[in-house]
């Protein structure tokens, strides 16, 4: 069974990157998983870098 | 639930946020007691006081429930409103500015500064901002063995940081931070426009000139990076189109004034706040000088410590609920950052200055869609600033009784006396 889906958030400004949805914005497709998520992307609301992003809990 | 009127009126009262104690005294009572309730200061509309950290996220991470720009978007008085709605053609607030937006205009307006003030676009500025800061500090260390930090390196500082950034020349920095104080310290008469004890309606009319002084200045600023544009943010501001079209004059000023102005006072407050916390904490400046790599908690800290906006206001769109409290649909709400960065729930000693929280969760910059937008070049310059200052000095006391502006919405420290050796 595929291993589910995972949610971040940046911690500067509160947005969420959902694996299950990607960033089409940004050319990163539904279904990208975070390590996929290429190293230069940066939020979309505050530009904090993909390091600034931390998993958030599950449930 | 209502909040009794003695601290209602505290947590309004800009004498009790230059005396600093009484609010933060009056919100300890108020996340403890209720804190989200209901304050219906002397002259003001009801609102709800947003006390706790976790309630502002809540509301923050809505921006579709809870409105910038449907009522004014910080706290004013009664009697105010039909004035500004007067002198806008109705809308609540003077200034139309990225606060004070919402939806869809707010994000195409975002859009046109954002790409420029990303960690990745300001690293090609760090030469430049180091290049300013070693210039502040040389000036700096030319007045040992005292100075008023906040007079002459905290308010100019990143008032030529932000200028460079914006394109606005070196030589009407004084007229841009002369405005700027009156604009956001309406009530203190040492930096209001008219330099003297006003009323509501002569505050507010000394705020109508600062604003007209402001759109001449900018109105020739927007022909001149129209003519010959550059990559600075003022000329990217000045060509911005939205659906084809420039932004029209209300867009065009309120995004200048809130570039310019926000751009550097909330700096300014939060670098004099924390050499006025370091002044008092020698273990903490012999804690950052063993250990340099601290310089960004040091700065995080600061930030938590001087919360330089106090507050800012929405106003619900419908009926909802926070925290299982029903708010109806038009009610006003104040996000006090002053009181969500003590949170007991969140901050150890929420009290003390300590540059050991890890992760500092402090939220004066806000949170989701309207976080700052100068948040990441305000913790680059302040960085800069100490990396280039510390080295130099040997000991730092206060040299008399630091000063805050008299207000309760942007401000902080005015006068910091300190008294320092050097290496």
């Amino acid at each position: 069974m595929a291993e589910t889906f995972k949610r971040y958030r940046c911690t500067f400004c509160g947005q969420e990157y959902d694996e299950a949805e990607g960033w089409p914005d940004d050319g990163i497709a539904p279904g990208t998983r975070w390590e996929d998520v290429p190293d230069d992307w940066y939020c979309p609301t505050c530009g904090a870098e993909k390091a600034d992003f931390e998993m958030m809990e599950i449930g | 639930m209502q909040i009794p009127t003695h601290l209602a009126q505290t947590i309004v009262d800009s004498r009790a946020y230059a005396a600093g104690d009484p609010v933060d005294d009056a919100f300890r009572t108020i996340r403890a007691e209720m804190p989200l309730a209901v304050a219906e200061p002397e002259g003001m509309e009801p609102f709800w006081v947003v006390s706790r950290h976790a309630d502002i996220m809540t509301v923050e991470k809505q921006p579709e429930v809870f409105h910038n720009g449907d009522k004014s978007t910080f706290l004013t008085l009664k009697e105010m409103e039909p004035m500004v709605r007067f002198i806008t053609g109705g809308e609540p607030n003077l200034v139309r500015s990225l606060v004070s937006l919402d939806g869809q205009e707010h994000k195409d307006l975002r859009a046109v500064v954002f790409p420029s003030v990303t960690p990745k676009a300001l690293r090609g500025l760090e030469d430049d901002i180091r290049k300013i800061a070693k210039a502040f500090v040389a000036e700096m260390l030319e007045k040992a063995p005292e100075c008023d930090f906040a007079t002459d390196v905290a308010f100019l500082y990143p008032l030529r940081v932000i200028m460079t950034v914006l394109g606005v020349p070196q030589e009407d920095e004084p007229f841009m931070l002369k405005l700027t104080q009156e604009l956001f310290s309406s009530a203190d008469p040492e930096l209001n426009r008219d330099r003297k004890e006003v009323n509501p309606a002569e505050a507010l009319d000394g705020l109508r000139r600062t604003m007209e002084d402001l759109e001449a200045y900018f109105g020739v600023m927007t022909e001149k990076f129209r003519a010959n544009p550059t990559d600075q943010v003022n000329s990217l501001i000045a060509n911005a189109k939205v659906n084809g079209e420039y932004l029209n004059r209300r867009q065009l000023m309120g995004y200048y004034i809130i570039a310019a102005t926000a751009g550097h006072d909330t700096t300014s407050n939060t670098t004099a706040g924390a050499m006025w916390a370091l002044a008092e904490r020698p273990h903490l400046f012999e804690q950052l000088k063993a250990d340099p790599g601290k310089v960004n908690a040091f700065v995080e800290e600061s930030i938590r410590w001087v919360v330089p906006v106090k507050h800012f206001m929405r106003s619900a769109t419908q009926d909802t609920e926070v925290s299982g409290q029903k708010i109806k649909a038009g009610d006003w709400m104040m996000l006090s950052y002053q009181s969500a960065n003590r949170d007991e729930a969140v901050f150890d000693d929420p009290f003390e200055y300590r540059i050991d929280r890890e992760p500092n969760r402090q939220i004066a910059f806000g949170y989701g869609a309207h976080v700052c937008l100068g948040q990441h070049l305000a913790r680059m310059e302040m960085r800069i600033l100490w990396e280039e200052l510390f080295p130099h000095l040997k000991s730092i006391e206060l040299a008399g009784t630091p000063q805050r502006t008299i207000s309760n919405f942007v401000c902080g420290p005015k006068h910091v006396p300190i008294r320092f050796t050097l290496n």
